[in-house]
């Protein structure tokens, strides 16, 4: 069985580890069993595994990348007849236009204070939970349950205990605090970003918890043990021991909760429909209403390129973290 | 079903539809055969299972009982489709349509409500007149534009009958996915069924010179008041001493705020003023700016086709409606038409202007069927009062039939869209208590069987047609989506706060936008197109025109 | 981390968190309940209707059959189980490939992931112009095709990662006593890696279970998901809260179900070095 102690980066990229000397080590084939399409076949066999992925992939990505970025390029406009080429046009009405600059800044808000919010949430119930108690799998199983509702769903919850004037929410706020509770959730700045912020986090805290869990499952004990016998205070012992050995599952789960949270749409589309205004527009929602509400596709692809680019150099400087975190054990 | 057991089948409905014209009570029997037939539950053995017939009812046409004007509305429609008259629109179309028996006709309709009416009997009662069947493709609102459009561009033929927003006319017509109806009705249709129209529904789905569908929806704003309170001797009193006015619906808008104020001050927490829907993307925000920009003296575009929202009138609306904001009901900014519905029903609410389902809710009437169980039971029956909104109404969104361009069998889409939208079996449809279709032509508002569906039924009817004489349209040219968006957009930045001469700006400047990409020249020829269409402005509505509708 | 033998630090303070957050949990889940159950008049009341007098299952039956919530359901389950099936065989196919012999460099791996980069605006259209001349559109089949391929990053990802953390010694014993690379894989560290194997699964069907934007656009009538139900229940004059709760809690079961199964296996196959660290 792998032993589980062994702490280490975890982007795929390759690393040393892990990768088998099978390519080097001498065969020594039962005799007349394999027939020479089996030697064949097993001389190839890394690209016939990978094979069909592959294949599946191309097939349904090459046409509609190659189309996106024909579409980019072009006029592809339900309300303006034609394809004739226009250049750069299609990314300038991207960056020239207000409501595509403050999604940015929309989405980099939201997707960094969900982000965060649930990363300190998550780490902490995992700590509460590393350690096993009565009832723990009832309550782990009621923990990750948020995970598998459509986001669809978890924005109409939200929408229904946060409206007014009919939803629950004001009222017991007025309850436990005292007095009138008249805060407008869903049209209120900063309200509106809390509302979905907090929506967000029901949903997806229970990713990081599960990821955080894992690694936390994974220290060594005795280390810790090694620890208490030297007297280290619990702060000290969480600094220096914990999160050294957690950063890599801290920055993974980071990354691809990162990678989902920047596309942010369905909370949006429920609780706020962009507004007040377009205030709470994040470019994902702001591609769909251009795309698929006004029909100017070769906007909206032009957009989604940028926005892949962004992307991409994100998630590249965080990969290049992680790389940096793995070299360094 | 095997052959046999499909003519068997067939016969059974024949008889059982013979005697529901008798005025047998089959009901029940008619109803389950109605359910096989529109494949909602799958029956085994014959039974229906205990919970299907829960669900079977709960949708079920409400085939009523021939006795009440509803079950006579429907039997008339039968019968003009059936016997004659022999020149009318019902009883040709379906001639024919006989000779595409078996063919199946896909018909995009709003999902939910909207969808009832062709699952549960216009449907229904197609096949059953001709043998063709339909297959109802439910989409939310905003799909019913993007998906006909999607469908097109990869040339799929997936659907013959587009229910649209006849705003989405001339962008649907030039990007080819709507085709012209001239030629068919020429060839099938009464045409003096296009007087029955009221004028201000007659010319929408005309473009270019054509007839692009048959309109088939009378939204239209109306104000609706509690009668009540607007009678009680008391505030009467006070509100004369405060304001030397007599209290009475609003004819302004600023009559509008101070009124609803006034209540608000007197009745809240029980009682406000009055509730609007102020959601974002709930319709409603751009509607109700364009009205009341329009009524006050507010227009669209200069002769450079430069908008003109930044303007006098475009800050008296929004003063007039952040008052009436104020005086509303706690949380007035984000409400939708159905929560606005919701506080009204439940009495909390003095006024409010809204779509026509309003009067048949608050009568009780739309409730009857198990269908409408999202709105509370009505506790104002009765109370209920009929006025125009100040200034002028706007006609919101309504819905066009329209024929596909790529549909496989265009001449019987375009029958079922005759007989759909002919006079008897419209009114049937408009009747029928979980239909939002609301009354548009004259045989509508004149109709004995429609006044008799409440007390105040015919007060209703007289109001809305009266709403129509003075009514607004809303944008009918390309583009129209953006503009809308734009304006929804300046309107919940100015409820969270935002300077409304600043929004103005910015909704102004992405208008400018709009029509650079559209082309400002064409844009031009289709904005003085629209503008000679009744209703396009406050000053030359039905009622400006002579031609208003009286409703006796 | 906490010891229990020595200083008592507040032992309860993880109980206090554990039972806040499950409370927070709960609470929107338990008023969607109340909102499935109750009457039309009680849903939007105020003050709030804490428990329906007279519940009713009326938006259950209504939700199921008029709305078709239940063939939804029905497409749901058969298209995330299905395409969870082959994104997880061809994903860890590709993922030992890649742990095993570096196929392709790093390049390969990149290129796998990158693939969830893209916003679906961009190749909604093209693919969904595909379907429709392949006649892919509003079948189970296409959407289970795009939906592998979909989360094809995932399975590849967590298969890559776990079994680059399986020592080898295993497969490279049974290289040297005669077996096939393929034997190798198929008999050794396919087993080894089960508990790896369920915890992609897991998050395979998750992300196809609760996919929205392309079952809308590449479906119609016939090969509906649950999450495109709740569109319909968004009409601009007919909200019907009570359904869109009802159907709610109806997808919400076999969430449960498959949470339930999975918690045991997903920490002890994430422990595993499935995510590694």
């Amino acid at each position: 069985m792998a032993p589980a102690a062994l702490p280490a980066g975890a982007f795929p990229l390759p690393g040393k580890e892990g990768m088998t000397n099978a390519a080097s080590v001498p065969q020594r084939r039962r005799p007349g069993r394999d027939g020479a399409l089996a030697e064949w076949a097993d001389r190839r066999l890394k690209w016939l595994l990978a094979a069909p992925a592959i294949l599946l992939i191309l097939a349904l990505s090459l046409y509609p990348l190659l189309f996106s970025i024909w579409v980019s390029f072009i006029n592809y406009d339900f309300t303006v007849p034609g394809h004739a080429f226009v250049g750069l046009k299609n990314f300038q009405q991207v960056i020239g236009d207000p409501v595509a600059r403050w999604s940015l800044v929309v989405t980099l808000i939201l997707s960094s204070a969900s982000v965060v919010t649930e990363f300190l949430l998550g780490l902490a119930l995992a700590l509460a939970m590393v350690k096993p108690f009565r009832g723990r799998g009832v309550a782990m199983s009621v923990i990750i349950v948020p995970l598998f509702i459509s986001p669809v769903i978890v924005g109409q919850a939200w929408a229904l205990l946060l409206q007014r004037p009919f939803g629950p929410t004001n009222y017991l706020l007025g309850k436990l605090l005292g007095m009138d509770v008249t805060i407008s959730w869903l049209t209120q700045t900063p309200w509106n970003f809390i509302a979905l912020v907090v929506a967000d986090a029901w949903q997806w805290t229970p990713f990081m918890f599960v990821i955080l869990l894992a690694g936390l499952t994974s220290i060594p004990q005795h280390i810790y043990e090694a620890a208490e016998l030297d007297g280290v205070e619990w702060l000290d012992t969480f600094i220096f021991i914990t999160v050294p050995h957690l950063a890599p599952m801290m920055l993974l789960a980071v990354t691809f909760r990162l990678l989902d949270a920047v596309k942010l749409f369905d909370t949006i589309f429920m609780l706020t429909g962009g507004g007040p205004g377009t205030m709470t527009y994040s470019s994902s929602f702001y591609l769909y209403t251009v795309g698929f509400q006004q029909f100017h596709l070769s906007q909206a692809t032009a957009g989604s390129w940028i926005f892949l680019a962004m992307t991409a150099i994100v998630i590249g400087v965080l990969v290049r973290r992680l790389m940096r975190v793995e070299a360094a054990r | 079903m095997d052959e046999r057991a499909k003519r068997d089948f067939q016969a059974g409905l024949s008889a059982e539809v013979d005697a529901f014209l008798r005025g047998e009570p089959t009901r029940r029997e008619f109803i389950r055969r109605f359910g096989e037939m529109a494949g909602m539950i799958a029956l085994s053995s014959g039974a229906v299972p205990l919970f299907a017939q829960d669900a079977l009812a709960q949708a079920a046409v409400d085939l009523a009982d021939p006795g009440t004007p509803l079950g006579k509305a429907q039997a008339a429609a039968l019968k003009a489709s059936t016997e004659g008259p022999a020149d009318g629109s019902a009883f040709r179309a379906v001639q024919a349509a006989k000779k595409y028996k078996g063919v199946t006709l896909s018909m995009t309709y709003e999902a939910g409500l909207q969808a009832l009416d062709p699952r549960n009997f216009s449907g229904p009662v197609w096949e059953q007149l001709t043998g063709i069947k339909s297959n109802v493709v439910e989409l939310s609102h905003p799909d019913q534009y993007s998906k006909p459009i999607a469908e097109h561009i990869a040339n799929s033929g997936a659907y013959d009958i587009l229910d649209i927003e006849p705003a989405w006319t001339p962008a649907m017509a030039d990007g080819g996915v709507i085709q012209p109806l001239d030629d068919y009705i020429a060839k099938f249709m009464n045409t003096a069924d296009f007087d029955d129209y009221h004028p201000i529904f007659k010319a929408l789905p005309t473009y270019k010179g054509k007839v692009w569908g048959f309109f088939d929806d009378g939204d239209m704003f109306a104000l609706y008041y509690r009668k009540d309170i607007f009678e009680d001797p008391k505030l009467k009193d006070a509100y004369q001493k405060k304001f030397n006015k007599p209290l009475a619906p609003p004819a302004t808008w600023e009559d509008y705020s101070q009124v609803a104020q006034f209540i608000t001050d007197q009745m809240a927490p029980n009682v406000y003023g009055a509730a609007h829907f102020r959601k974002a993307s709930a319709p409603g925000n751009q509607y109700d700016f364009l009205q009341q920009y329009r009524a006050n003296g507010g227009v669209f575009f200069n002769d450079k086709m430069k908008a003109q929202l930044d303007s006098a009138a475009g800050i008296k609306t929004f003063q007039n409606m952040l008052a009436a904001n104020k005086a509303s009901i706690p949380g007035n900014n984000e409400l939708d038409a159905v929560s606005v519905w919701v506080a009204w029903l439940q009495g909390k609410v003095a006024m409010i202007y809204s779509w026509p389902p309003t009067g048949r809710m608050s009568a009780n009437y739309s409730q009857s069927a198990k269908a409408i169980n999202f709105v509370p039971q009505s506790a104002i029956a009765g109370k209920v009062g009929y006025a125009l909104v100040p200034g002028n109404p706007e006609l919101a969104v309504g819905y066009n039939k329209a024929l596909a361009a790529d549909s496989a069998n265009p001449e019987a889409a375009y029958l079922f869209m005759q007989w759909a939208t002919s006079p008897p079996v419209s009114l049937a449809r408009c009747m029928l208590p979980y239909s939002l279709r609301d009354p548009y032509r004259l045989s509508h508002y004149n109709s004995s069987l429609y006044q008799s569906l409440w007390p105040d039924a015919k007060a209703y009817l007289a109001n809305l047609a009266n709403s129509a004489n003075n009514g607004l349209l809303d944008m009918i040219m390309p583009g129209w989506q953006d503009y809308a968006l734009s304006v929804d957009r300046m309107c919940t930045a100015v409820w969270a706060g935002t300077d409304p001469k600043a929004a103005l700006q910015t909704a102004s400047a992405e208008w400018d936008q709009v029509t650079e990409r559209l082309g400002a020249d064409s844009q031009k020829a289709f904005y003085a197109e629209y503008l000679k269409l009744p209703g396009s402005s406050a000053s030359n509505t039905v009622e400006k025109l002579g031609k208003g509708v009286k409703i006796d | 981390m906490r010891k229990a033998s020595r200083r008592r630090r507040r032992p309860f303070g993880r109980f206090v968190l554990i039972g806040l957050w499950l409370l927070f949990v709960l609470a929107p889940l338990y008023w969607m309940f109340i909102t499935s159950i109750k009457p039309s008049d009680d849903y939007l009341a105020n003050p709030p209707v804490w428990f329906p007098s007279h519940p009713t299952l009326v938006h259950y039956t209504a939700a199921l059959f008029a709305y078709r919530g239940f063939q939804g359901l029905i497409n749901s389950l058969i298209i995330s189980s299905a395409a969870t099936l082959v994104s997880t065989v061809v994903g860890t196919l590709m993922a030992y490939s890649l742990a095993r012999f570096n196929t392709g460099g790093g390049h390969l791996s990149f290129w796998v992931l990158s693939q969830r980069f893209l916003p679906p605006v961009a190749t909604v259209l093209p693919l969904f112009l595909i379907y429709r001349s392949l006649g892919l559109h509003d079948t189970r089949t296409g959407l289970v095709i795009a939906y592998a391929v979909f989360t094809l990053p995932v399975t590849v990802w967590m298969m890559l990662a776990y079994f680059r953390q399986l020592p080898p010694s295993l497969e490279e014993a049974a290289l040297v006593d005669g077996c096939s690379r393929w034997r190798a894989f198929w008999a050794v560290a396919v087993p080894l890696a089960a508990p790896g194997i369920v915890a992609a699964m897991v998050f395979a069907f998750i992300a196809c279970w609760t996919e929205f934007f392309f079952a809308l656009i590449l479906t119609s009538r016939n090969a509906f998901t649950l999450p495109t139900v709740f569109r319909a229940f968004l009409g601009f004059q007919g909200a019907q809260y009570g359904e869109a709760s009802a159907l709610a809690m109806v997808s919400l079961a076999p969430s449960i179900v498959l949470g339930t199964l999975a918690q045991k296996h997903l920490v002890r196959g994430l422990t595993l070095g499935a995510v590694r660290g």
